[in-house]
């Protein structure tokens, strides 16, 4: 370890609200700063990729990487991020399990283009005018980042040491993992170990009430006020904490919202969404086929509710 | 004789000869009913496709959706899942979680990109021999109609796992 | 390995880990073989990891085909069976034994079915070996997973419960207490003797009901072993097979050994009440005997109509009636529980063809009350002495109905189910008429004649013989009844003879008899606490009506008589006797072995989520809030592996069935799947 510790920290396909996240520990930016030193942060600082690149290997002892992988770009910063670091952390939802970008495996690029630069109301774009990969200009040849069909998790083209679950992972977390690295107590690095949260999932930290009652309609949030002191999802709401890993405090469920599931599957499941469904078949109160039909009917948007944040890490992960 | 796991999922090249391939269905069948009516129609002589390949379990309400989503991330064509009639579980109703979660799981594959025809649930009872061997000719003849699902070569086709394997920026030629 | 067994290799190097798997690949004498290359089979399977040998056998079921298991089991010290042969539900528990035999722990054995389900199914030879190599290679990838288990062995309390005190749950009471069992009899109504002490003669022998009836009782109360207990409630019923508890609750009787003159204190009671002895066509009073010679031999006091104004005590001889009793409660532990609560006649709904609007319809229960000597017309029929007494018998009341045609009953369902005993009861019924009116007129509408029973059909014949008139109609047509508009007869029977084409018939009718069918006495609250299987037809559901007909799915407790389902005194104590033999056998054997595939939850998993709590059909699984730990009541367990399915967490595991043993199955089952992936490259018969 050098005296100072070499931090950087880079943004893939994600919202920006990782690297904010990271300015949550609050005040305990000054401590942070006292031990380390940013080397490259692009929402921060002017740091180049080529500077990266003239860094010597495993040059960064931490690198949080956010967002998920969706472009020829991405995919190559990441390559080198890994190679530029000793200890490389997914940070945040995007980068663990693939995040709301992820969702876009549920359409096709011909979709994503028509949708921003065509078909949007707002739009005026009579010449119809797209995204090229190369364009040619009186400053030379200009070209794009590829986008690829499938957005990836950052697992899928690097190899991860830790992953920081979260959309975004919650403050106090995050502190914590990096007080462990600094104080040199993290675990052991075997593949992908999740830092800043528990094997359990979050019904183990949340205090609402179960009644034992099955399931007989199911209600979107806008749709009524949730009963205060009892479970959310018994009420119809889908709460998709007893799918969803813990750590965060059940914040969301603190504050009668039900939880969406952003820090991934709990324990050893790898595909969150089918757990959900595993439990929710569970909860229905149906006697008949037709009546369970009619029950998940009223489920508006399945995978976006269920893989909300999870469908590049799942089993199947969308494909069109 | 299948290989040895192979190490490396050749992507499926466009426009590959598919004559060779044969559907490889995964039927869950529940111990006390659905697998003794195939016993039944075996006892019969009934024929029916050898690509419909049978997991046991004790209760179709064992068979987890993450089953389910595992066998067709794994390279199943379709899936097949099959307890007691409604109201003669051998376990008092524990094919009613069976039956109540089906639709929702459904739902989820054809919306992640899965022809409906590929997944089916049914309930067989123990002396309907002939029913079992006509929802596997059924199911197979289906699944061969719809060709080849191979999840797992066209996420690997996509990146999934190892990215494009593009050479980190920067690095000399 | 840890007992979840969440984890193990499924491809380790050879033998790497200590697994020496044995692999038998049955020809079963051609069955197999004729169609799976059983060589190729075990040879390519025999490439495997970890397998140790892969062997073919003509009959592996043979006694030589076991000694082959145990001696390779022996010599390689195997440590994992597989076997490619029948039906695993044939001979699974034959192999258990053999492979216990030879040392090796039975749930380390697979029975993988390579007959049943490939060889006599599969028409393409080279589909079928390619088939069976699968499944075989599948099974040795899992047998890796498995963990050696125990049989969990439950202890029975020598005792047993009976629930009901009619026929039924006398003869189970009496046979099990022959057999030196401890038994508790209970009964919800202040008498024993149920249904059949509403009966006058029986059928086929012609003896009296009652008296029958009368030396039953008098075995079962007078066996030292037996306790009974009338007046009773269940209130709750906790435990599992071997360790019932159950809490009843006892009313108040009114009444005990010291009356002296049971009649005086009868007679002097002002307050008259409907009998429902009698299906409300007598009276008795608030203080009663339900029939003659019943027991406890001493009335009862009925507290819905007595106003306790004490005219009894003082005519009794001033003791032995207590007007202000208490109830109180018993907990009676019990081995065993038999269910013999018995049937309801079916109640006509009302104005069903007239029933309850005109005065001389009646049901059978009714007319066999009327014709009872002891009854409440003393054996007169009302009607008669007019002239020859007219009866018409309508059959099929309540019984063999359709939707549509039928109204539904309360559940929204017709009771579509054959009632059985109600045609020969008829009959018997008929003929005793003719017996007493000679020159009565009796016609019966009927949809067919099921005079099943063993001396039955002579009911039918004599009844022809006697001038019974037969007249059939046809099932979605039922007969009405209506006044008879020429006044000459109180009713008329009108009918589409279906046997000449529907010709319309008109039968006057001095008195209409419903023959009505029978549905299971309200017994809710037990259902919900046993769990009890119930049918579409609302009667409670054996295990298997051939192999394990008085056996419910829940271990210990056993079904006696017409709960089950429509069945007459013969019927029923055959039935109840078998439940007694069931449930005795289960507590000479002192204990019980149950599979041990139950499920167990992994603590640093769960999350207390409770998910796993609301789908046990058992309620096995419970919660300890305090100690934050959820917990499998491994007794109560049976083994579905429901909560293994519904846990989010993956917390809950079944052993046998772990989700790394399904895995590993799967894995090797879609090895090399995908397009492109030839049938067979290598694959061929020999």
């Amino acid at each position: 370890m050098n005296a100072k510790l070499r931090v950087g920290v880079y943004w893939a396909a994600g919202c920006g609200g990782c690297d904010i996240s990271l300015l949550e520990i609050g005040p305990r930016l000054l401590q942070l700063i006292e031990a380390a030193d940013i080397h490259f942060w692009p929402l921060v600082a002017d740091f180049k990729y080529r500077d990266v690149a003239g860094y010597p290997d495993e040059f960064f002892d931490l690198c949080f990487l956010n967002g998920a992988i969706r472009s020829s770009e991405q995919e190559e910063i990441a390559r080198l991020l890994r190679k530029k670091s000793r200890t490389l952390i997914a940070y945040g939802a995007c980068a663990a399990e693939g995040g709301i970008p992820a969702l876009a495996n549920l359409t096709t690029i011909e979709g994503i283009f028509a949708a921003a630069y065509h078909d949007s109301p707002s739009l005026d774009n009579p010449e119809r005018l797209e995204p090229r990969p190369v364009t040619r200009s009186d400053l030379g040849e200009l070209t794009l980042p590829r986008l690829y069909p499938q957005v990836l998790t950052l697992r899928d083209v690097v190899d991860v040491d830790y992953v920081l679950p979260g959309c975004p992972p919650q403050a106090d977390r995050v502190w914590q993992a990096i007080e462990s690295f600094v104080g040199g107590k993290l675990p052991a690095r075997a593949e992908a170990v999740k830092l800043g949260c528990t094997d359990k999932a979050v019904c183990d930290e949340c205090s609402l009430e179960k009644r034992l009652v099955k399931i007989d309609q199911f209600r979107r949030t806008h749709e009524a006020l949730p009963e205060p002191g009892w479970c959310l999802l018994e009420q119809g709401f889908i709460c998709m904490g007893p799918a969803t890993r813990g750590g965060c405090g059940a914040l969301c469920t603190k504050a009668r919202l039900a939880c969406r599931g952003c820090y991934g599957p709990s324990g050893q499941v790898t595909d969150q969404g089918m757990a959900m469904v595993g439990a929710l078949g569970s909860l229905l109160a149906a006697e008949t086929e037709e009546r369970a039909r009619e029950l998940v009917d009223q489920i508006v948007d399945p995978v976006g509710t269920f893989y909300r944040f999870s469908l590049a890490s799942s089993d199947l992960k969308g494909m069109r | 004789m299948p290989e040895p796991k192979a190490e490396k999922i050749e992507p499926v090249a466009a426009g590959a000869s598919l004559e060779k391939w044969e559907p490889r269905i995964i039927a869950f069948l529940c111990y006390w009913c659905s697998y003794a009516g195939a016993d039944a129609a075996g006892t019969l002589r009934l024929k029916y496709p050898h690509n419909v390949l049978i997991v046991r379990v004790m209760c179709s309400g064992r068979v987890d959706p993450e089953l389910i989503s595992g066998a067709f991330a794994q390279g199943a064509d379709g899936v097949l899942v099959c307890g007691c009639q409604i109201g003669c579980c051998h376990y008092i109703s524990g094919n009613h979680k069976t039956m109540a979660r089906m639709p929702l799981l459904g739902r989820l594959l054809v919306e992640m990109g899965l022809e409906p025809g590929r997944f089916r649930h049914e309930w067989v009872s123990a002396s309907e021999g002939e029913k079992f061997a006509r929802i596997t000719n059924e199911i197979t003849e289906e699944v061969r109609r719809l060709g080849p699902l191979n999840w797992p070569g066209r996420l690997h086709a996509r990146g999934v796992g190892h990215g494009e394997d593009l050479e980190p920026w920067g690095t000399p030629q | 390995m840890s007992p979840l067994n969440t984890g193990g290799p499924v491809n380790g190097p050879p033998g790497g880990d200590g697994i020496r798997t044995g692999v038998f690949v049955c020809c079963c004498g051609g069955n197999i073989s004729d169609i799976v290359d059983v060589e190729y089979v075990a040879r390519e399977v025999g490439r495997r990891p970890g397998v140790a040998c892969a062997l073919v056998h003509t009959f592996i079921c043979s006694d030589p085909g076991q000694a082959l298991i145990e001696q390779k089991i022996a010599e390689l010290k195997l440590n994992r069976v597989v076997l490619a042969a029948c039906s695993p539900t044939l001979h699974q528990l034959t192999f258990r034994r053999a492979v216990s035999r030879a040392g090796l722990n039975p749930f380390l054995f697979e029975h993988v079915n390579v007959r049943e389900q490939v060889s006599w199914v599969t028409e393409d030879l080279h589909g079928a070996t390619q088939k069976a190599t699968r499944l075989v290679a599948a099974a040795v990838a899992r047998t890796r997973n498995l963990v050696p288990l125990e049989k969990r062995r439950i202890p029975i309390r020598p005792s047993a419960l009976v629930i009901g005190g009619g026929v039924a749950g006398l003869v189970a009471a009496r046979d099990l207490a022959r057999r030196g069992t401890k038994v508790t009899l209970v009964e919800s109504r202040p008498f024993l003797g149920g249904r059949m002490a509403q009966l006058h003669t029986l059928f086929p022998t012609g003896e009296e009901a009652r008296e029958v009836l009368r030396r039953l009782m008098q075995a079962v109360v007078r066996d030292p072993l037996v306790t009974t207990f009338t007046n009773a409630t269940i209130l709750e019923s906790r435990g599992v097979v071997g360790s019932f508890r159950t809490r009843i609750r006892i009313a108040p009787r009114g009444v005990n050994k010291q009356l002296n003159f049971a009649g005086s204190a009868i007679a002097a009671c002002p307050e008259e009440t409907v009998s429902e002895f009698d299906y409300g066509l007598g009276r008795r009073k608030a203080i009663y005997f339900a029939y003659p010679g019943c027991w406890p031999p001493m009335p009862a006091i009925d507290w819905n109509a007595c106003t306790r104004c004490g005219r009894c005590v003082s005519a009794g001889g001033g003791k032995g009636i207590e007007l202000d009793g208490k109830p109180y409660e018993i907990e009676v532990p019990s081995g065993v529980i038999v269910l013999a609560t018995g049937f309801d006649p079916y109640e006509p709904l009302h104005g069903e063809y007239g029933y309850r609007i005109f005065p001389k319809v009646v049901t059978l229960q009714q007319l066999v009350r009327l014709l009872d000597p002891e009854g409440p017309t003393a054996g007169r029929l009302p009607g008669s002495g007019n002239g020859p007494l007219r009866v018409g018998f309508i059959h099929c009341v309540g019984a063999r109905q359709w939707e549509g045609v039928h109204q539904q009953q309360a559940d929204g369902k017709v009771n579509d189910y054959c009632a059985r005993t109600c045609c020969t009861a008829a009959l018997h019924a008929a003929l005793r008429i003719r017996e007493l009116y000679p020159d009565a007129r009796i016609a019966s509408f009927y949809q067919d004649i099921r005079t099943y029973g063993r001396g039955h059909e002579a009911y039918y014949e004599r009844a022809s013989e006697a001038g019974v008139l037969f007249i059939r109609y046809d099932a979605k047509k039922p007969p009405r009844v209506r006044l008879d508009p020429r006044g000459e007869a109180p009713l008329v029977v009108q009918a589409g003879d279906l046997l000449t084409g529907g010709r319309p018939l008109e039968v006057p009718c001095d008195l209409v008899v419903l023959a009505t069918g029978v549905v299971p006495h309200n017994v809710s609250e037990l259902v919900d606490m046993y769990r009890c299987a119930v049918g579409s037809d609302r009667f409670l559901l054996e295990v298997h009506p051939k192999l394990r007909p008085v056996e419910l799915a829940v271990a210990g407790v056993f079904l006696a008589g017409t709960c089950q389902g429509p069945m007459n005194v013969t019927e029923t104590a055959a039935a109840a006797s078998a439940a007694a033999s069931k449930a005795a056998a289960m507590i000479t054997q002192g204990h019980v072995e149950m599979d041990p595939i139950i499920a167990k939850v992994d603590d640093d998993l769960c999350t207390g989520c409770r998910t796993c709590l609301a789908v046990c059909p058992y309620d096995a699984i419970s919660r300890d809030p305090a100690r934050k730990r959820t917990i499998v009541n491994e007794a109560l367990c049976a083994g579905c592996g429901t909560c293994a399915a519904a846990c989010p967490s993956d917390a809950i595991q079944q052993f046998g069935f772990t989700d790394a043993q399904v895995r590993s199955e799967l894995a090797v089952l879609l090895e090399g799947a995908g397009a492109g992936a030839a049938v067979g490259s290598e694959a061929g018969n020999a």
